[in-house]
């Protein structure tokens, strides 16, 4: 198990992920005590005008936006979301996409057509569009956010674990459970899911980044959640400030914090992938 | 399993897909607080009893179901209803945009397989070198960077630093051509469109890339190549006669990413002020123009779905094993 989480340690490719991860986490966990701001303080110069725009100076290590807030302690705060967003995203889509596809592969017959009915109706649902519209009609906040996401996304893992769960059911083990007595829910979740779980692993990680991707994307079109600071709201509020012709310290950092976070965990799903996929080896 | 009855079989499904989806965002629009009549007029414009007639004559007095049957026979004849914001059918507001979505659009796709497809074929036939390992990750990284982002940074430089392209649009209002090369038939709409495609190809460049190497790792060891080595070819031609027979993968794949291009244009249309249908979504909704935000995003619906049908139809016109099941 320990070997298994150190793998990706094996690449330089993957410790450069982890380093990346590791770092975002430490970030989000001591963010009041690193932030030198508060994150939506308005700052004023020495004539009480409000500092809009002011360019990075030892004071403002990244300079501050068109409403006079820190950038730093912004991008800092923005972690946050960029975890809340990833890792209640990952559960929820890992919950609702591993337990259709278990059910509907091992079930079988009406059970699995309806279920991939579903799944077919999730897939011809254009992603964004869908999410901005309910997050806008529900309300923007980022519960809502994370709702849309998973409401969605689940689609991919479903059909993946339901492909895994026809062919492992087919298999010895399985067959020789049921002879013993066992229930259904019990070689379900005692039996195949631990057989099936590398793969979920590996989808959900991919989901992380995706999720980060179309929050910070909903954020982007104005509906993210006012009272919270998160990336893709910074670079909402530089664009249509019309900021971005000039303030490059407003709009490079939290572009490259997303685009950083996404690849790292790119990175360890590749290194995973090796493991599920052996051709790739 | 013949093909016409699978043909029936996967149109009924897409013809429940999209009963559901209407059914969802009828639903959806409704959940909302206050009725057309307050949304069109504002709350307490109109008299109670004005507004009570109003209702009757939209038949919003009538139980749900039968106003959403009312509603679903007007799509089916193309009536999408009025734009509270325009003041005009939503369909005269909606079908300009969606060509604008496809003249933004088919630039990006094609360009974004082309490129895929070269850049993949030269990392699969390079597999195991250090070349092949770098690329592989370089290619990820347009992937993650999220496109909005990408947008602004082209944008930032090429349109307000080095004021090489238009800061957003379709066409400038008043453009008056300064030269032989800038009288040219679509030179303006060009110029707009440098930007919004470049950073599209980009985003949407590495999954083709990836599909082609994977399919050209595959092909490599085929009999056929080996005996192309034991002919004679030249390294050229082979990797040619590779290049062709792993391309059927990205071909089909390129039916789901016109369906993925629809819907993840949005982003690209705000950043770059296209006038697109994606856009138009996202504008009507913060605008409370609700029948065209619903019929934006019904249109971009239907468009993916009836593209999900074709790819699956082509499968199972090729491939008669997945007919069955």
């Amino acid at each position: 198990m320990l070997r298994l989480a150190l793998l990706p340690l094996g690449s330089w490719s993957g410790r450069f992920a982890i380093f990346v991860l590791a770092a975002v986490v430490l970030v989000a966990a001591v963010a009041p005590a690193l932030a030198p701001y508060d994150p939506l303080a308005n700052h004023f110069d020495a004539a009480g005008q409000l500092l809009r725009l002011d360019p990075p100076s030892a004071r403002y290590k990244l300079g501050t936006t068109y409403y006079g807030l820190d950038v730093l302690s912004q991008l800092i705060y923005g972690t946050r979301i960029v975890l809340v967003v990833g890792i209640t995203c990952a559960v929820l889509i890992g919950v609702i996409g591993t337990n259709v596809g278990l059910v509907a592969g091992y079930y079988g017959g009406r059970v699995d057509g309806l279920l991939m009915r579903l799944t077919d109706l999730a897939f011809g649902i254009p992603f964004l569009p869908f999410v901005v519209m309910l997050v806008a009609l529900l309300r923007p906040s980022l519960w809502n956010t994370i709702v849309a996401i998973s409401m969605l996304m689940w689609r991919t893992s479903a059909r993946v674990i339901r492909s895994q769960v026809l062919s492992l059911r087919e298999r010895g083990f399985v067959r020789a459970a049921r002879i013993a007595g066992a229930s259904d829910l019990r070689i379900l979740y005692v039996h195949i899911f631990p057989n099936v779980l590398p793969m979920v692993l590996l989808y959900v990680a991919f989901d992380i980044a995706y999720a980060v991707l179309a929050e910070a994307s909903v954020s982007f079109l104005g509906f993210g959640d006012p009272n919270q600071v998160s990336w893709g709201q910074m670079l909402y509020l530089a664009y249509v400030s019309g900021s971005i012709r000039q303030a490059w310290w407003w709009t490079l950092p939290p572009g490259l914090a997303i685009s950083l976070f996404v690849i790292a965990v790119f990175l360890v799903g590749r290194n995973y992938e090796r493991l599920t996929n052996p051709r790739l080896r | 399993m013949a093909f016409w009855r699978y043909a029936g079989r996967r149109g009924l499904h897409t013809a429940v897909t999209l009963l559901l989806l209407v059914g969802f965002m009828f639903v959806l629009f409704r959940m909302i607080p206050g009725d057309p009549t307050t949304m069109m007029l504002g709350t307490g414009e109109l008299p109670a009893e004005a507004q009570q007639r109003l209702r009757v004559l939209w038949g919003l007095d009538r139980p749900l179901w039968q106003q959403f049957i009312a509603y679903a026979l007007n799509l089916l004849q193309g009536n999408l209803g009025m734009s509270f914001y325009f003041r005009r059918p939503v369909s005269e507001v909606i079908a300009p945009m969606l060509a604008n979505t496809v003249l933004l659009m088919a630039p990006v796709v094609i360009l974004a397989i082309v490129i895929g497809v070269a850049g993949g074929s030269w990392l699969g036939w390079r597999r195991g070198g250090r070349a092949e390992e770098i690329g592989a990750v370089l290619a990820l990284i347009p992937r993650a960077l999220p496109v909005f982002w990408t947008g602004i940074v082209l944008l930032a430089l090429f349109a307000y630093q080095f004021r090489w392209f238009p800061i957003g649009g379709i066409r400038e209002a008043f453009f008056f051509p300064e030269n032989w090369w800038q009288r040219l038939p679509f030179f303006d709409i060009t110029r707009h469109l440098v930007l919004p495609v470049a950073t599209g190809v980009l985003a949407s460049v590495a999954d083709p890339l990836m599909i082609q190497r994977t399919a050209l790792l595959e092909v490599r060891h085929e009999d056929f190549m080996v005996l192309a080595r034991a002919r004679g070819l030249s390294g050229r031609a082979q990797r040619r006669l590779a290049r062709r027979n792993a391309i059927l993968p990205v071909l089909t794949y390129s039916a789901i990413m016109v369906g993925f291009a629809f819907g993840g244009q949005v982003l690209l249309e705000v950043v770059f002020n296209w006038p697109g249908i994606g856009r138009l979504m996202v504008d009507s909704v913060t605008q409370r123009d609700y029948p065209v935000a619903q019929a934006a995003f019904l249109m971009m619906a239907a468009v993916v779905v009836f593209l999900n049908l074709l790819v699956d139809l082509a499968y199972g016109w090729l491939d008669p094993r997945i007919r069955g099941g």
